[in-house]
């Protein structure tokens, strides 16, 4: 077959159907056959996949906006139609506004000191290191192992283990020694000035080793002679985070941002399972996810809870689509 | 953006000496910034693990003190009593088969949505994205009734409903099918032409393509995504803790299992059991973590660099 | 790098598009509604003859499921007492026993499936909403079980077995629906031995009382109060106890109406303040921090001298008390002479829920065991094993009974019929959380009385101009 001397070689060609192939056989014997494996073949890798996600993804999210409009209690099969009352009633809802306010802190800060420091272990570890040049320090490989040690425990577990760490008493591994040295101990989670400082302690404990190990893997697609240009012009180590790594790494740096950003959004098992009265004490540090799982679950008004997540929805769209818009920015290409 | 122009040649040694000067006195400063993280991360873990043999006084004693004499005891009874062993081969079945599911269907509907052209293409790949900014919260009641309404489905619904490994494992490949769906097609997109269209030429089919073909040139982003979603779901709390009441405390994961004996540690004060057990839940993850780290690290950040 | 501005794009266009897509899903949503009309009557539920033996005609060949809280008094109590007391006398009917610290998550959802279990133990943290129950219709109504001979003796009602109290409480919209078993007395719990061995005297006014607490504090020994700082419910239990001695019990009959100023009344703001200052001056340090088991153990290692708890607190620590504590109560001390109820005055109330579901499969077998349990074997057996009183007359008694419950079941027959109980935690859930968080509050400082009365009394405002929330008077 003499068409097998070339393929097609048009990258913007997304069709799999070879076009010289059909037009050296000529498009009346092959098309209708070709179209219809075609066809068959799509609709097969596509059934399950499909049928999977609009079952127990799209129809549930779905019902999920037509039960906020109900005043639904979960018990009954009979959910009332109340129109929009629940969204009229959140607006009234002080706790509900201090969850958000939280989830607005997190949304500032969980990406900005999580990145700023993954980014400060991350540039130690391959950039600074003092010997040849632009390695890495002494032990990175050790450092980028044990960084990412919380990143592989369950988050429900994560919750478990800073509550004892933070208990307030001499028995709480940062109270004990505190208290050893004459110091009041500190209500990590009971002081409501305190607590939600605590949880973003926790939240950036666990997420930093993950952004150290992806930044370094950034890192290190940077063309080394990069650095040797900017170390020869004379860059110290500062000159060179700013000037050279962090202009190209702003791509990963940005979605770290956004991975983060929802992160931020979908706080939740850290809340319930680690602090007093579920977001307390005092409300002092619960949010979004917490106030929908108490008013579903424990106070069993499910209309109402979601329409709560009906705004978180109208949030986490509203990040998506700001992040994105402020991200589009130049890059260099390598 | 980097200045090219004043590539002085110096010697060597010279360039290195310059460098030092310069660099000394930060490295320093810079050991004791990754020393100091290491300590916040290493000693929290340490901690647990040495509570976890110590009595229920020592608990309640000073944080910081050793235990008088190693209490396995307490492993035993979190293991015998608080069924870890069970929970752990759970999470494990569930996740595997979930992870197989979302990977095998996920780049099935990738591959298709990013190479093939047809009436619908964006439609049900913008639906699958979409999916990424659901908060599931919003999801899970509804949720609940539609595995519960799968059990009833004739033949196969005892093994999909409620209260069964098999439903979690058909809600967890559907939860992971966005984020799948999303990057792998980016994934795809990014492969060459030439091959697959040679073996389209020697009249291979499109399945055979995708599977012989296709899929192996997008091995670093199948590794990548497939650690991803073996985090996750291992990570899943809310979905089974819905999903699996606690009627089938023998299909519990693992977070559920933790969560438990947390809770049951406020009624039955059995403190030393609850570190045992986290202890129990936190080391085989930490050994496979590390036995493996090289290809995770490179698997994560070959997908999430792409 | 590969350009990803391409996909991000994508994102942001999808999310839009979901908005518009997903009314469309809607027309699927049909699939998951609740199966068979969700919370219908079965159209079958089990029925058999009525007898001498089995009043209330349950079917003798048809099992049931007995679902109980596996918390403070574990399930032992109904897998070893109950149940095989059931069987005695219905050896063919099964019972599907399910035990779960987690009733909600477990129950909830089987409710609006449709098929609940037929006997549900309603308590613990994650319990379901009564109010929330009875609005559907899920409440069994027991007045048959009331009616009906009781378990001993075919010639007495069990009406006329229990309490009272108990009647009233577990009526709800004028019907008996709701079983309230165990007994329980609130008051201040200290050791014997240790009081004895510092010569301390249980104290009978406020002003004792503090000064047992300077004393206690002095002496460096140990500190003079805690109480589960977690959970400030337990403190605003004795905060409203005081207010009602001082006050009477319309104080607290008040607050459960959802009464205009019901939170702002005098004897409210003089309890509060009393136990702020309480809370400023003698609590163990990092109370607020701890919760009630961390408390509880720290009292039995005598770190603590008092703490206020119910009579369930002897059988919540039987693991971690030291043989010779010798756990005792005393009722809390009068506030001034002018106090409208009596010293002695206790908060009693019957607790620990019981019902049965009514859109069950079987819910004759559930009255069935409730009238099992209300036996003077099944009450009995509870008391001795659990150290908890029960709402059955005289059930205890022969019983070989703890320090603790000893002095529980002393105080409450001091008390005579001076008790008092409120009734919103349960009614109304929102209400029960906002005290707690704005007590926690008032007890570390954080806020002065009339702002913690302020908000209290906003969710109560709240509360009842919320139309979806079921009221409840009494």
């Amino acid at each position: 077959m003499a068409i097998r001397a070339r393929a097609v070689t048009d990258r913007k060609q997304m069709s799999y159907v070879p076009l010289g192939f059909r037009a050296a056989l000529g498009r009346f014997a092959m098309t209708h056959r070709t179209d219809y494996t075609r066809a068959r073949f799509i609709a097969g890798f596509l059934a399950v996949p499909v049928l999977l996600y609009l079952i127990y993804v799209i129809s549930p999210y779905a019902q999920a906006f037509y039960i906020a409009m109900t005043n639904w209690r979960g018990v009954s099969a009979t959910p009332q139609f109340v129109g929009l009352e629940n969204f009229q009633r959140l607006l009234g809802d002080g706790v509900f506004w201090t969850a958000v306010g939280h989830n607005a802190l997190l949304l500032v800060l969980l990406p900005l000191l999580t990145i700023a420091i993954a980014l400060f272990f991350a540039f130690l570890l391959n950039v600074a290191g003092e010997s040849g040049g632009v390695s890495g320090i002494w032990g990175a490989r050790f450092y980028r192992v044990v960084f990412f040690f919380p990143q592989v425990l369950a988050v429900a577990i994560v919750a478990v283990l800073f509550q004892q760490v933070f208990r307030p008493d001499k028995s709480g591994m940062l109270n004990a020694p505190l208290m050893a040295l004459g110091l009041e101990p500190v209500g990590f989670l009971s002081n409501p000035d305190v607590a939600f400082w605590s949880i973003l302690g926790v939240l950036v404990w666990q997420a930093v080793g993950f952004y150290v190990v992806l930044f370094s893997a950034g890192m290190a697609s940077i063309p080394r002679e990069m650095f040797e240009a900017a170390r020869i012009d004379g860059a110290g180590r500062v000159q060179l985070f700013f000037q050279v790594t962090l202009p190209l790494l702003w791509d990963t740096v940005q979605v770290g941002l956004i991975y983060l950003g929802i992160a931020a959004l979908d706080v939740f098992a850290i809340v319930w399972v680690m602090t007093a009265e579920h977001g307390g004490p005092d409300h002092s540090t619960t949010v979004m996810a917490a106030e929908i799982y108490r008013n579903a679950f424990q106070y069993f008004r499910f209309g109402y809870a979601s329409a709560l997540g009906v705004v978180l929805f109208f949030f986490t769209v509203a990040f998506a689509v700001l992040a994105m818009r402020l991200s589009r920015r130049d890059r260099i290409e390598f | 953006m980097v200045s090219q122009a004043g590539k002085v040649r110096l010697s060597r040694s010279a360039a290195r000496e310059r460098r030092r000067a310069r660099l000394g006195p930060l490295s320093g400063l810079s050991h004791l910034a990754l020393v100091v993280w290491t300590v916040l991360v290493a000693v929290p873990i340490l901690w647990t693990f040495l509570a976890s043999v110590k009595s229920e006084d020592e608990i309640f004693g000073s944080a910081w003190s050793l235990p008088a004499s190693l209490r396995w005891d307490n492993w035993a009874r979190a293991w015998d009593h608080a069924h870890i062993g069970q929970y752990m081969l759970n999470s494990v079945v569930v996740v595997a088969f979930g992870t197989f599911g979302t990977m095998l269907f996920g780049s099935m509907a990738a591959y298709v949505l990013a190479r093939y052209q047809f009436r619908g293409n964006r439609a049900i790949y913008l639906l699958f994205v979409s999916g990424l900014a659901f908060p599931v919260y919003l999801a899970l009641t509804p949720l609940f009734f539609v595995v519960q309404n799968m059990g009833s489905v004739p033949l196969i619904g005892q093994f999909i409903g409620l209260d069964s490994r098999g439903g979690l494992v058909l809600v967890y490949i559907a939860y992971s099918l966005p984020f799948t769906v999303f990057f792998l097609s980016a994934f795809f997109r990014t492969l060459p032409q030439a091959v697959a269209e040679a073996a389209f030429v020697d009249g291979a089919s499109h399945s055979r393509v995708f599977f012989q073909i296709m899929l192996p040139m997008a091995r670093p982003g199948i590794v990548s995504i497939t650690i991803f979603n073996v985090l996750g779901q291992w990570n899943q709390y809310q979905i089974p803790l819905v999903l699996l009441s606690g009627q089938a405390k023998d299909k519990w994961v693992l977070t559920q299992g933790i969560a438990d004996i947390s809770t049951a540690a406020g009624y039955d004060a059995d403190w030393s059991a609850l570190f045992a057990a986290l202890s129990m839940a936190i080391l085989p993850m930490l050994v496979v973590y590390t036995i493996f780290q090289r290809q995770i690290q490179a698997g994560l950040t070959a997908g999430a660099l792409k | 790098m590969a350009d990803n501005s391409f996909s991000r794009r994508e994102l942001l266009r999808s999310a839009a598009l979901a908005g518009l897509l997903l009314p469309a899903a809607g027309t699927l949503s049909a699939c998951a509604t609740p199966a068979g009309g969700g919370g219908s009557t079965p159209a079958t539920q089990a029925t058999g003859a009525k007898s001498a033996a089995n009043p209330l005609g349950i079917a003798e060949d048809k099992p049931f499921e007995v679902v109980i809280f596996d918390g403070g008094y574990g399930d032992a109590y109904a897998k070893n007492i109950h149940e095989p007391l059931f069987n005695t006398k219905h050896a063919k009917v099964q019972i599907k026993h399910t035990a779960t610290k987690e009733i909600a998550k477990t129950l909830q959802p089987r409710f609006a499936g449709g098929n609940p279990p037929e006997f549900i133990n309603n308590s613990g943290d994650n319990s379901m909403d009564f109010g929330a129950l009875a609005q559907d219709g899920q409440l069994q109504d027991l007045t048959e079980l009331l009616d009906a001979p009781s378990w001993d003796d075919p010639n007495v009602k069990v009406r006329d077995t229990i309490l009272p109290a108990a009647i009233e409480l577990g009526t709800l919209d004028g019907k008996y629906c709701v079983l309230e078993y165990a007994n329980t007395v609130w008051g201040i719990w200290y050791s014997k031995k240790l009081f004895d061995d510092n010569g301390w005297q249980v104290p009978k006014t406020w002003d004792e009382f503090t000064a047992l607490c300077e004393t206690i504090k002095k002496s460096g020994k140990c500190a003079p109060f805690t109480y589960a700082g977690k959970h400030p419910f337990y403190i605003y239990e004795t905060i409203l106890t005081l207010a009602a001695k001082i006050g009477g019990v319309d104080v607290l009959k008040n607050i459960d109406n959802l009464a205009d100023g019901a939170w702002k009344a005098e004897p409210i703001a003089k309890a509060a303040g009393a136990f702020a200052d309480l809370g400023a001056k003698y609590l163990l340090q990092g109370t607020e921090g701890l919760d009630h088991i961390q408390t509880q153990t720290a009292h039995n290692k005598y770190k603590v001298a008092m703490l206020p708890c119910g009579s369930w607190l002897e059988n919540e620590q039987k693991d971690s008390t030291p043989s010779d504590f010798g756990y005792s109560m005393f009722p809390l001390p009068s506030f001034t002479d002018a106090d409208a109820l009596p010293y002695g005055t206790v908060h009693s109330r019957p607790g620990e829920e019981y019902f049965v579901a009514a859109k069950s499969a079987n819910p004759r077998a559930g009255m069935e065991y409730m009238r099992a349990m209300l036996s003077k074997e099944g009450a009995g057996k509870f008391s001795e094993l659990l150290s908890t009183l029960t709402v059955v007359k005289g059930a205890a008694e022969g019983r070989t009974l703890s320090s603790g419950l000893a002095s529980a079941s002393t105080a409450l027959q001091n008390a005579g019929t001076n008790t008092t109980y409120f009734r919103f935690r349960q009614w109304y859930q929102p209400l029960h959380d906002e005290v707690a968080a704005a007590t926690g509050q008032l007890m570390s400082g954080r806020l002065k009385v009339a702002e913690w009365a302020d908000r209290c009394q906003k969710k109560a405002d709240e509360i009842k101009n919320d139309s979806s929330v079921k009221k409840f008077t009494r």
